[in-house]
């Protein structure tokens, strides 16, 4: 039997009214067989008394006729005893002599006077069988005079009408018995479909909740409070209505995330504009007093430059990351070093070596906005819990597969709360209370069917595999 | 087996029974006879089970002869011709061989008119279907008989047989005696015997009552006319009460319960007979002793 067809995986509306069904069938069963094993007891019993009474009034009557071996008499006997039986269904009657020759028979044209008997009536086989195929049976009786055999009585006897009571009450009780199984699987099955339908209901509104859809059940479909299934809808519902004030919550904290992200990074370029401002104005003043020196004016010119690259690095950079994506074109080796800029920024202002690698492919299917959200904040979590003078390295890579991000640092180690945060998947766990930026790193994975990698401590090496998607196909960023 | 020539022994006993009541009875003085209810003797034929018309006959013979009468009945013929030969009943109706046996203590009261003539005949039958006409072809059998007493129910069929220079014991396989006419027409249609020896008036009344029973059975031998089966008077029996008797049977046609129970025997009256209507039952006795 394969998995899905066995009979645990049948729904219980099938295997409950199964199981009275066949409780049902072996309770007939043993009853039907209690029946006709009575029945057949008590047919035994009222055949031998019918047939010992018979054969008894039949011995009386003959015994005199036998002694005399008279034929007459013995088949007037006979034939007036052929109707005096009602119970007893007599096809053969034979008054036999001790030298097996018939002395008189109910039919004398078949068994003629002084014929010999046939082989059946010779001998006594005892007990009769009533379920024999023939339906007839032979029954015998010895006639004695002084303790010695003048003869015997043997008598075929109809049985078709008391095999046809056992035919018709074992038929009696296969109808009756089969009727009332199937009326107690149809009931079964009403008393459960009805029992679970509540059940089946909430069950409806779970298999929702996979799909990321947990409505509460509405008031009007509710069962009375005080019932079993009441109290379960009422829980799910406020189970529900919980897990939406939580998902909602949520959504508020990252955009709140987001928008300190955002002033995190506005800081980090004012701080990166600031810095050439001061050379940049020394450069100005230069020109001013000496702008008639050509080697001073060159050189001032030269910081001016210098200064100006630096600030249009910074705000290409900022352009790239913020100008959010709405097309959702996939990831190219320019939008990581795009990042290069904002991330190398942050390092050298915590005064960390920022070890770079890019070796993207030029066929990576991964949706460049997601990816360099993730990376970003990978990046600037690595900074933020290094300690000045380590190290931190960041390295991207593909393959024919997936896109590889390698983010590691010498810091103290991530979090056990980080931790599952990233390795929850969707970002749900309930202990992810830090960390919102951790929180959104999950849902870009979860969306991309990312899978992620952590080591450490010592330090804190992150890998994350981002597959490609289907050829023609774009993921949502 | 017993063969036909056999007599049961119980009727022995009681021959010798009647012999000893006979002893005591003709001790009796006159007047208590005449006290005493007329005993009126039948045989084993058709009519053993006819309960109604054996309260008919009793009834209507004690109003005629003016004397309650008692109708007496036995198994076998010998049981009554012995009671009336022993002066234990005063009339019988008996068969014509026991009257020839016994022509000299019995006197004939009266002989039944059957079909117009105080005459019947023997049949030979064989069970319906048998093919055949000759007796010839019933050597072997196995046959039935009425009583060892009775005319046609065993010494016709004796003669017949003496005729052919046989008896029954050389010419069938097997014989026995079933003590009754109708007995005879059940053994053959049952199959019991191949073949049977029968009163042909039974036989033909029987067609009538019985013709289901009488339909498995065939003629296959007819005798000649034989004197009907009589009644008969003990020779001891007072002279008056034989005429009455005989006044009574020969004047049923007049009365309506007469003819009521004429009809029922299917008989057309009684005459006074003469004995030598049974000269030729005596002629088959006599060629049958020949033979045994």
């Amino acid at each position: 039997m394969t998995a899905a067809f066995h009979p645990q995986r049948w729904p219980l509306a099938v295997r409950a009214p199964l199981t009275v069904a066949l409780l049902m069938i072996g309770i007939a069963a043993a009853m039907s067989k209690v029946v006709l094993d009575r029945l057949a007891r008590d047919q035994a019993q009222s055949f031998r008394q019918l047939t010992g009474a018979y054969l008894d009034g039949l011995s009386t009557a003959l015994h005199s006729p036998v002694i005399r071996q008279e034929p007459w008499e013995a088949f007037d006997v006979l034939d007036r005893a052929r109707h005096k039986y009602s119970g007893v269904n007599p096809r053969i009657v034979l008054v036999i002599l001790p030298n097996d020759t018939v002395l008189a028979a109910l039919d004398p044209a078949t068994y003629p006077v002084g014929l010999s008997a046939p082989e059946k009536a010779r001998e006594d086989r005892g007990e009769p069988d009533l379920a024999g195929p023939d339906g007839r049976v032979w029954v015998h009786r010895t006639l004695r005079e002084g303790g010695k055999q003048i003869g015997r009585i043997a008598a075929e006897i109809d049985i078709s009408n008391i095999q046809q009571v056992r035919r018709e009450t074992f038929w009696t009780l296969l109808g009756v018995n089969g009727a009332l199984t199937f009326l107690f699987a149809g009931l079964g099955w009403l008393v459960v479909h009805r029992t679970l339908r509540p059940l089946l209901r909430l069950s409806t509104y779970l298999a929702r909740a996979g799909d990321g859809r947990l409505e509460p059940i509405p008031e009007r479909k509710l069962p009375p409070p005080d019932t079993e299934a009441g109290k379960a809808y009422r829980r799910y519902n406020a189970a529900a209505l919980a897990i939406s004030e939580r998902e909602a919550l949520l959504h508020r904290l990252a955009d709140q995330e987001r928008r300190a992200l955002i002033g995190r990074y506005a800081s980090a370029i004012a701080h990166e504009v600031n810095n050439p401002l001061g050379g940049l104005f020394n450069a100005v003043r230069m020109i001013q007093r000496h702008g008639d020196d050509p080697e001073r004016r060159d050189r001032a010119a030269t910081l001016l430059e210098r200064g100006l690259t630096g600030i249009r690095n910074i705000v290409r950079a900022s352009l790239v990351v913020w100008r959010g994506d709405s097309e959702d074109r996939n990831l190219t080796s320019a939008d990581i070093d795009d990042l290069r800029f904002l991330i190398e920024s942050e390092a050298h202002r915590r005064d960390l070596a920022l070890v770079w690698s890019n070796a993207l492919g030029d066929d990576a299917r991964v949706p460049a906005q997601a990816f360099r959200q993730l990376a970003l904040n990978l990046a600037l979590n690595a900074c933020a819990a290094s300690p000045p003078g380590t190290r931190v390295v960041f390295d991207v890579r593909s393959d024919v597969a997936a896109v590889f991000l390698s983010v590691s640092d010498e810091g103290p180690g991530l979090p056990d709360e980080a931790r599952a945060s990233l390795l929850a998947s969707g970002g749900r766990d309930e202990r992810s209370t830090t960390g919102l930026g951790l929180w959104i790193v999950s849902r870009i994975l979860e969306e991309n069917s990312a899978t992620i990698d952590i080591h450490g401590p010592p330090g804190t090496a992150i890998t994350i595999r981002i597959p490609h998607a289907e050829p023609g196909l774009q993921r949502a960023a | 087996m017993r063969s036909a020539k056999a007599r049961p022994k119980h009727a022995s006993r009681r021959h010798i029974l009647a012999g000893g009541l006979a002893t005591v009875a003709l001790a009796i003085p006159n007047l208590a006879r005449a006290a005493r209810p007329v005993l009126f003797g039948l045989t084993p034929v058709f009519l053993d089970s006819d309960i109604q018309l054996i309260a008919d006959l009793e009834r209507y013979l004690s109003r005629h002869i003016g004397r309650p009468v008692q109708l007496v009945k036995r198994r076998t013929y010998q049981e009554i011709t012995s009671l009336l030969v022993a002066n234990q009943l005063d009339a019988a109706w008996i068969c014509g061989f026991p009257f020839v046996q016994n022509r000299e203590q019995l006197r004939l009261v009266a002989v039944p008119l059957y079909r117009q003539a105080p005459l019947y005949r023997a049949y030979i039958v064989t069970r319906a279907g048998r093919e055949g006409d000759s007796i010839a072809a019933l050597r072997g059998d196995i046959h039935a008989f009425s009583d060892p007493d009775s005319n046609s129910g065993f010494l016709a069929t004796r003669s017949l047989l003496a005729g052919l220079r046989e008896s029954p014991s050389t010419f069938f396989a097997r014989t026995f005696f079933t003590f009754g006419h109708r007995n005879v027409i059940r053994a053959v249609a049952s199959g019991l015997a191949h073949s049977g020896s029968v009163d042909g008036y039974v036989w033909d009344v029987m067609r009538e009552i019985e013709p289901a029973l009488v339909a498995g059975t065939r003629i296959r031998h007819v005798s000649d006319p034989m004197g009907f089966p009589p009644i008969a008077a003990a020779r001891g029996v007072d002279p008056a009460l034989r005429t009455a008797i005989r006044d009574a049977l020969i004047g049923m046609p007049n009365d309506a319960n007469g003819r009521t129970i004429l009809g029922m025997l299917r008989l057309d009256g009684f005459v006074a007979g003469d004995p030598s209507l049974f000269d030729s039952i005596a002629e088959h006795w006599k060629r049958a002793q020949e033979f045994g």
